[in-house]
């Protein structure tokens, strides 16, 4: 009886989960086919003119640093929260290392990693407006390095190899960078954070210095996230 | 062809999803994680999606999983 009761409770479960999982596609389905027509012309001008009004080719990126650059400073400003408010908030006590020690086989390859892992962290910024990547991928990548060395070595040798100020410092370097590129708008007589619509010339589209502020942008995004989560994840191990 | 592959990977999305969180342990569940996120990011190849393929394979794969594991290693004592 136990048993069947058993059965019973894990076939609720299963059932709940895809009954949530039915309701969830129903009600998606229903937003997506609303209204065709008029739901649309948004996303064909951004596909049609996006190339055209901000000279990136990624036209992931036209939207995220052009369009809707304004949300990306609210993203952006998110992670600055939290990894302020985790590095303020966890004690500095001494880092507990991990039960076992690698062997050298992982402390030789993690240092045959990282400096491929650089490369591509600093490629993923600087072309995230013509290649798939940008500032928030390319940040990962770069913070990924302090992590490794956390990971294989220990805290210590993290933190002795990037001091915990200057990551401090790059990031309020990428944050402040932000709003000053988004006032360069205001200055040239248009909105904060245009790019397209203030007339910097986009460049010729398809070249690395092109697309007006989209790079720059990257580059400091592309900072504050990898410092960030460096910090973040820094902050977390030292908890007891 | 690569209809068949791609129905496929969508059962075995699912499938992984509910291990992952169906399973008792909780090792099971984190290691589990990034084989979800590196099947999504082959269905996402499929689907010419290549940033938001980037930024699963680099958060699911290695963040998030780098995140847990620290978790785990220090809550289970």
């Amino acid at each position: 009886m136990s048993r069947l009761n058993e059965v019973f409770k894990k076939l609720y479960k299963i059932g709940l989960v895809v009954t949530f999982a039915y309701f969830l596609l129903f009600l998606f389905y229903d937003i997506h086919n609303l209204d065709n027509n008029r739901k649309r012309y948004l996303s064909a001008h951004y596909i049609s003119e996006g190339v055209q009004e901000t000279g990136a080719i990624n036209l992931v990126a036209s939207v995220l640093y052009d369009y809707r650059a304004f949300d990306t400073l609210g993203e952006a400003t998110m992670i600055l929260t939290a990894a302020t408010v985790l590095a303020f908030l966890v004690p500095i006590s001494k880092a507990t290392t991990f039960g076992t020690t690698f062997k050298s086989i992982v402390k030789q390859t993690v240092k045959l990693i990282l400096p491929y892992l650089a490369v591509l962290g600093t490629y993923l910024i600087l072309f995230g407006h013509v290649s798939p990547g940008g500032g928030f991928v390319g940040g990962v990548v770069l913070s990924i390095i302090a992590i490794l060395l956390t990971i294989t070595y220990s805290v210590e040798f993290s933190e002795y190899i990037v001091k915990p100020d200057q990551k401090k410092l790059v990031e309020d370097i990428g944050a402040i960078g932000f709003v000053l590129l988004g006032l360069l708008g205001v200055f040239t007589g248009s909105n904060f954070l245009a790019n397209g619509q203030a007339y910097f010339g986009t460049g010729n589209a398809g070249e690395v210095f092109s697309a007006g502020l989209i790079p720059f942008i990257n580059v400091m995004i592309g900072l504050k996230v990898g410092a960030g989560l460096a910090i973040i994840f820094n902050s977390l191990i030292k908890e007891k | 062809m690569i209809n068949i592959v791609f129905y496929l990977l969508l059962l075995f999305l699912i499938i992984t999803a509910f291990f992952m969180v169906f399973t008792k342990d909780l090792s099971n569940s984190v290691i589990t994680l990034p084989l979800f996120g590196a099947i999504l990011v082959i269905i996402f190849v499929i689907l010419q999606a290549p940033g938001v393929a980037l930024a699963g394979a680099i958060m699911t794969a290695g963040l998030t999983t780098a995140f847990f594991v620290i978790t785990i290693n220090k809550t289970e004592y």
